[in-house]
């Protein structure tokens, strides 16, 4: 499994050395054009850019191994197919792990620039500097870095549960479905049931929980970080669950019905 | 044992389209098989079955017994006919990956082929002939130690002068416990490496025996047999 791990990482390693260094330089030009305003817009629109090419890359991977002939390389080795899935999801999970370090750096570095550019004076200690981060969230954005590592933490959990939905529509498509016209089309389709499926089990698990979220005391006018983990933790766990069927599903489906 | 490789009642069906049609084959140890047929007519159906990238759509395949699953794969060693090598890598990268991969790989053969063969270590796989490339393939496959080789049209793309240096390999990787399946187009090219010849014509198994039985019985070369089979 390492090895599979391994060698999805050696293929795309250029690529995400280029998504780092463009993000750097363009961090730079928005500071440079706009000073604090443009670190802050950076740090608003980074995640969200990111996190569409993540889902893309990660997407691709897995659809350039089923459909393409390179997949061959893979589809050959003695590996079964609930090992490759599950390697697949691994490096789906450590590529998301590692953007989410990055968003960090990103926005510890653009958090000490704003303070020092808004006048606080901050020491080169831990305490301070997450102080200066908390201070320019709050101030800027009304939050703190305990709403952004449970944002950020549900955001690859619910991330991961649609690359799944993804990989999941497109084995089914090579497996089941290999021998059906329209192949590209039909997976689409296949994606949309899919996603529908799982609103709707997210839906009707949501409505059984009316209780839970009636027990939820808001102090003040903002939710706090715990308060918000409170919230999205049994659409986090439903997810997980989600995403476990959907790697077992298409694990089975690789093993037994592929047609490369 | 001498039978290595069991195929029963095989059928693979697509679309609109019967790809094997109830095939039952065997082949044996210590032996050249030619899998002969001209395009469409299921080889490469047959050797996607066996090393798994394909699923039958009824009928059974056993590798030395065993019914197919993941594990039988590490008994064959499939070059496909078309480049299915990460064009990214190096051809040392792609050395790299079959040794991570395959604990049968031998390295330090590879090495000495593709040196033989005039394959660069350093080169890109993107930046490769397709003839080149050919040589790649085929040295990647034949330098893993297994029980079956199946190669789809190793002469395809590939010079003349390649071809034997290909045809040299594919001898030398002889053994009387192994079994070796070639396909070709190039029936006059492989005629003289092969033991035992496969027809395969729309799918279903035409005619299947000993090389040189069948040319004595015939009063023909194998080419000529072909052209027969297939007019």
């Amino acid at each position: 499994m390492i090895k599979i791990i391994k060698y999805d990482f050696i293929r795309k390693y250029k690529l995400l050395l280029v998504t780092i260094i463009c993000s750097v330089l363009i961090n730079l030009l928005a500071v440079a054009k706009s000073g604090a305003n443009g670190s802050f817009g950076f740090l608003i629109a980074f995640p969200m850019l990111i996190t569409l090419l993540y889902i893309g890359d990660i997407i691709k991977m897995y659809s350039d191994d089923l459909n393409k002939k390179s997949g061959y390389m893979l589809f050959m080795t003695s590996n079964s197919g609930y090992k490759i899935v599950v390697s697949k999801v691994i490096t789906a999970i450590l590529e998301g792990i590692s953007i989410l370090l990055i968003y960090l750096v990103f926005i510890l570095i653009n958090s000490i620039y704003i303070s020092y550019v808004q006048g606080f004076n901050i020491g080169i200690n831990i305490s301070e500097v997450v102080r200066a981060i908390n201070q320019v969230l709050s101030g800027s954005l009304g939050f703190n870095l305990g709403h952004v590592f449970v944002f950020l933490a549900a955001s690859l959990i619910f991330s991961i549960s649609f690359i799944l939905t993804a990989y999941t529509a497109i084995t089914i498509r090579k497996s089941i479905f290999s021998e059906v016209k329209l192949g590209g089309f039909l997976s689409f389709l296949i994606f949309v049931a899919l996603n529908w499926a799982t609103s709707y089990a997210n839906g009707q698990s949501m409505s059984a929980l009316s209780s839970y979220y009636d027990n939820i005391q808001i102090v003040g006018n903002m939710i706090s970080a715990t308060q918000l983990l409170i919230a999205l933790l049994p659409i986090m766990i439903i997810s997980v669950v989600e995403s476990i069927l959907m790697t077992i599903g298409s694990g089975y489906l690789l093993e037994k019905k592929i047609n490369l | 044992m001498n039978q290595i490789l069991e195929i029963n009642n095989l059928t693979k069906r697509y679309y609109n389209k019967t790809a094997l049609d109830d095939v039952s084959v065997s082949f044996q140890k210590g032996k050249i098989y030619g899998l002969m047929g001209p395009n469409g007519s299921g080889k490469t159906t047959l050797m996607k079955v066996i090393i798994g990238l394909h699923k039958q759509t009824s009928g059974s395949v056993l590798i030395n017994g065993v019914p197919l699953s993941y594990k039988t794969k590490a008994s064959v060693s499939y070059m496909p006919t078309e480049n299915y090598l990460y064009d990214s890598f190096k051809v040392k990268d792609i050395v790299k990956f079959y040794q991570d991969m395959y604990t049968d790989f031998r390295t330090d053969y590879a090495t000495k082929i593709l040196s033989d063969i005039g394959v660069d270590l350093e080169f890109r796989v993107s930046k490769l002939s397709s003839g080149l490339v050919g040589k790649l393939k085929v040295a990647l496959a034949l330098s893993r130690d297994v029980d079956i080789y199946m190669l789809d049209e190793p002469l395809n793309g590939v010079d003349v002068l390649a071809r034997d240096v290909i045809l040299e390999l594919i001898v030398n990787s002889y053994n009387e416990n192994k079994v070796i399946i070639l396909s070709s187009h190039l029936v006059s090219e492989v005629e003289k490496t092969l033991d035992h010849v496969v027809f395969l014509k729309n799918g279903k198994l035409e005619l299947s025996g000993d090389a040189e039985d069948l040319r004595l019985q015939r009063g023909l070369s194998i080419e000529n047999i072909y052209k027969e089979v297939y007019k």
